[in-house]
């Protein structure tokens, strides 16, 4: 088993939440005092070296991200960080709030100063009650020791921190649909352009980034974007990510691996010691429920974004969800289309009454009284909602449904034909 | 002026202008829902996506700027699948109960399924239903027909200037209402209705009594204050059943307010007197056209005669009493009245942030032009009055103890103070010219036959001129 160094994992602790302790054993804030010495535009140059993709799920490149907030600008600029991890098998960034939430903030303030930001926003997920207590109390902390607020660490320059609760919404982590419940209206996503980087959070330009993503900053300031994309194996792909594996392994959880290291084979067979019961693989979603979904013999690929991505599926949010062979898959599909029939915000035509109606369509096969026609129906509205909407989430509904259909035909026909879930 | 390909056409645009603008200017329609020229864009109905050359995925004409060079294929095989799906996503939870919808036949939904939609539906699912809504006097809610395409909540916050319609809960779950339910309180709120694209937000006023197809539409100005708003009479068989907003991006753009919407109503009451009349101390007594001319004479005859003209009068009309005040009352006074309390333009002034005006008739400006001084009191030497009015300025106060003659739309508790009547013509009734608060000259047109003996004013002071006094009154 190949080993790498590990930013965040090996302090996923409660000892390591105090500041103290971040002071002590992290050389905590010690990345700002550095950077906020530097010209801004150098900070954005080693974030471009670094290789950091975004951690949400997009994959991003976060320097290029940097480089497009315009230099001057009428309205203020913020720093929002998404906090929201919604995309279901994901819970990464959780840990990194839980545990080391100063890092958090330390790259908060480092990617503030590179913008020009001087308020951020932490937009955390309504259910995370815990640990948007613990963000409060460690950005009290940090104020109290003049890491955040006026002239900070003597540099002369200023950063505010607000924590946002959300009100439990899947779409509040889609970008805009963020900024626009950040600004207390509806989280409905935006028309783009404007991007948030030219008129986002109350109207002023904007970089929206995940938890992951800030956190990594200071390292990145500290050891440089070189080494930080060394520990990446692929090019274009730095740094470490966090795996959220969950489902029927032996040993579910995060785990933290030099990006594009392993393949989905190792991380489910060597770290995470095999499928329940030692039973047989039956399918891989790679990326958080709205990847598309793999076989058993398609997990021979590396686990990063351009691997994923030839083969049809995506690593989002890096959240692997395993299912074993005595799971059936059209209950599997049917509760992830339910989730996204649920979490619609009902803006686009073919997103609202698309996947309601695929779950309908699912619903009634999973039950038995499926028809003949209804796969070929099944692609086709999927087909007609992907690519097709506002935001990502038609297509995160689309997805699953084209290659659960695709891939596990035969489950699908053997419910219909045979008038149950062969499973039940 | 900068060019794009449109259906294989070169099309000029102005800069700014989104691919549903530049495409109209050519003549080619892109079928849309929630796009409306006089609210911000959201891109959620995607109807109107099309391809754009270079860029993989269909864009949404709504929101896609015109650009030099672009090419855009409003029908090519993906825009056109794409057009089918959402018509499919639309109708799986509308009602296909067209006959039945008092939209059918000016239905967006209605139109764009027949063009771009399937004659065939492959839903077996249970619709979607809601509870109908009372949203007040003007407007009645029926959800089930609602396509989500928000026209009424970016009206009510961008143009009404009141965020009372809302979006409640999400996804296929979704609500358009009122914020619990509450009655709507703008006065604009027949707007509303118009640019619903569905049947789901009706006027009470005129659902279920016309089909619509069976209206004759007249073009005319509406005459409910000096802002000259642009609309349409609506009649049928010399009814009018409502009055809707004609675009004039210069004065009322898309909107009206119910105010002017709904002030045809007088028009057609059943207390309007629509014979000649003189009023004795039983009542009103309904005579001939010439006996009430002679009576009319008669009364006024050996008075000091003052002339009260309504500015809801046309120029025309306006100058007729003019012309005939010099001829057959040279030393009569002339004045005019409408709105209590504005007495010149200088009074005037804009009532609400939206279209209103604080002067209640259309042509108060154009009086002023011809010279007319506003009405403020009675003086002491006038013993008669001839009071001319269209419809809508309302009758000065403290006019008693003269003689009064009046010529034009009365109602019969109106009719008792004066001694004669002589009905006239409402602006539904009459072609003419009203000037608006800035000047602008418009035109009033007919709509409807003149409803019983009543005549063009022209008329009855031609009658009144050339009727021979001689025999006296009775």
């Amino acid at each position: 088993m190949e080993t790498s160094e590990t930013l965040f994992i090996q302090y996923f602790n409660e000892e390591s939440r105090p500041l103290a302790f971040y002071l002590q054993k992290m050389s905590g804030y010690t990345a700002a005092k550095k950077a906020l010495a530097m010209p801004q535009d150098d900070i954005i140059a080693e974030m471009k070296k670094s290789n950091m993709r975004g951690r949400g799920g997009a994959g991003f490149p976060t320097g290029m991200k940097w480089g497009f907030i315009p230099k001057q600008s009428a309205k203020p600029k913020y720093l929002v960080c998404n906090a929201d991890e919604s995309e279901p098998g994901t819970f990464k960034d959780r840990d990194i709030m839980r545990y080391i939430p100063h890092l958090l903030i330390e790259g908060m303030v480092i990617g503030g100063y590179a913008i020009g930001a001087h308020h951020g926003y932490i937009y955390i997920r309504g259910e995370y009650t815990r640990e948007a207590k613990l963000l409060d109390r460690a950005i009290e902390e940090a104020y109290e020791a003049g890491y955040l607020g006026k002239n900070i660490q003597g540099t002369g320059f200023d950063f505010d921190l607000t924590v946002h609760r959300g009100a439990g919404a899947y779409i509040c982590g889609e970008e805009t649909g963020l900024l626009n419940s950040l600004e207390g209206k509806r989280g409905e996503p935006r028309v783009k352009p404007p991007f948030p980087a030219q008129a986002g959070a109350f109207g002023g330009p904007t970089i929206v980034n995940n938890v992951e993503t800030l956190a990594a900053v200071p390292y990145i300031i500290q050891k440089g974007g070189d080494w930080f994309s060394n520990l990446g194996k692929l090019d274009k792909s730095g740094g470490t990510r966090l795996f959220c594996v969950s489902g029927h392994v032996k040993k579910p959880g995060v785990y933290e691996l030099g990006a594009g290291t392993v393949t989905l084979r190792q991380l489910i067979y060597d770290h995470c010691h095999g499928i329940l019961g030692d039973k047989k693989l039956k399918a891989v979603i790679p990326g958080g429920s709205s990847a598309p979904v793999l076989t058993a013999d398609e997990i021979d690929v590396i686990a990063d974004i351009e691997p994923l991505m030839k083969i049809g599926t995506m690593l989002g949010s890096a959240a692997i969800l395993v299912v074993s062979e005595d799971y059936c898959v059209v209950k599997l599909l049917q509760r992830i289309t339910k989730f996204y029939a649920h979490e619609s915000c009902g803006q686009c035509t073919p997103c609202r009454e698309g996947c309601k109606w695929m779950e309908d369509i699912i619903e009634r096969i999973e039950h038995g009284h499926g028809r003949e026609e209804d796969l070929a129906m099944l692609l086709d509205i999927s087909n007609n909602i992907s690519g097709k909407t506002l935001c990502a989430l038609g297509d995160a509904a689309a997805g699953p449904v084209m290659s659960f259909v695709k891939k596990f035909r035969a489950d699908f026909e053997a419910h219909i034909r045979g008038g149950k879930c062969p499973n039940a | 002026m900068p060019k794009c390909i449109i259906d294989g056409r070169e099309v000029e645009f102005t800069p700014g202008q989104n691919l549903i603008e530049a495409a109209k200017g050519a003549g080619i329609d892109i079928p849309l829902f929630c796009y409306h020229p006089g609210l911000s864009v959201v891109a959620q109905c995607r109807m109107c996506a099309v391809e754009i050359e270079k860029m993989p995925k269909l864009q949404t004409a709504c929101s896609t700027l015109a650009a030099e060079g672009m090419v855009v294929k409003t029908k090519s095989q993906k825009t056109v699948e794409n057009q089918k799906s959402v018509m499919e996503f639309l109708l799986a939870n509308h009602p296909l109960d067209c006959p039945i919808c008092d939209k059918s036949g000016e239905c967006d939904l209605q139109d764009n399924s027949y063009k771009h939609g399937s004659a065939y539906s492959r839903t077996t699912e249970e619709r979607r239903t809601y509870l109908d809504l009372d949203m007040g006097p003007v407007i009645k809610k029926n959800m089930n027909r609602c396509i989500h395409c928000t026209r009424c909540i970016r009206f009510g916050s961008e143009i009404a200037e009141i965020r009372e319609m809302v979006a409640l809960k999400r996804g296929n779950n979704t609500e358009i209402t009122t914020i619990d339910g509450r009655p709507l309180e703008t006065d604009y709120a027949g707007n509303y209705a118009d640019i619903c694209p569905t049947g789901s937000l009706t006027i009470k006023d005129f659902r279920f009594k016309k089909r619509v197809w069976f209206l004759e539409k007249v073009p005319t100005v509406c005459e409910g204050c000096s802002k000259g708003c642009n609309m349409e009479i609506h009649q049928d068989n010399n009814q009018i059943y409502r009055c809707v907003p004609r675009e004039n991006k210069e004065i009322n753009h898309y909107w009206l307010c119910d105010e002017g919407r709904f002030n045809f109503h007088y028009v057609e009451r059943e207390d309007r007197l629509l014979d000649p009349a003189r009023t004795k101390t039983s009542g009103l007594e309904v005579c001939d056209w010439a006996s009430s001319i002679d009576l009319a004479k008669a009364a006024l005859a050996g008075k000091n005669i003052a002339i009260l003209v309504g500015s809801d009068l046309t120029q025309e009309e306006a100058a007729a009493v003019l012309q005939f005040k010099e001829q057959h009352y040279s030393q009569a006074s002339i004045y005019h009245f409408g709105t209590p309390g504005i007495l010149s333009t200088r009074d005037d002034a804009p009532e609400d942030r939206i279209l209103k005006r604080k002067s209640k008739t259309a042509n108060l400006n154009g009086l002023e032009k011809l010279g007319i001084r506003g009405f403020s009191k009675l003086s002491a030497d006038v013993t008669g009055l001839l009071i001319i009015r269209g419809g809508r300025a309302t009758l000065p106060a403290d006019i008693d103890g003269v003689e009064k003659v009046g010529i034009g739309v009365f109602m019969k508790d109106q009719a008792l103070m004066f001694s004669v009547i002589l009905p006239g013509l409402s602006f539904a009734e009459k072609d003419g010219t009203i000037l608006n608060y800035e000047g602008r000259e418009q035109r009033i047109r007919r709509a409807l036959q003149p409803p019983g003996q009543a005549k063009g004013l022209s008329e009855i002071l031609m009658m009144w001129a050339n009727r021979k006094t001689s025999h006296g009154a009775a």
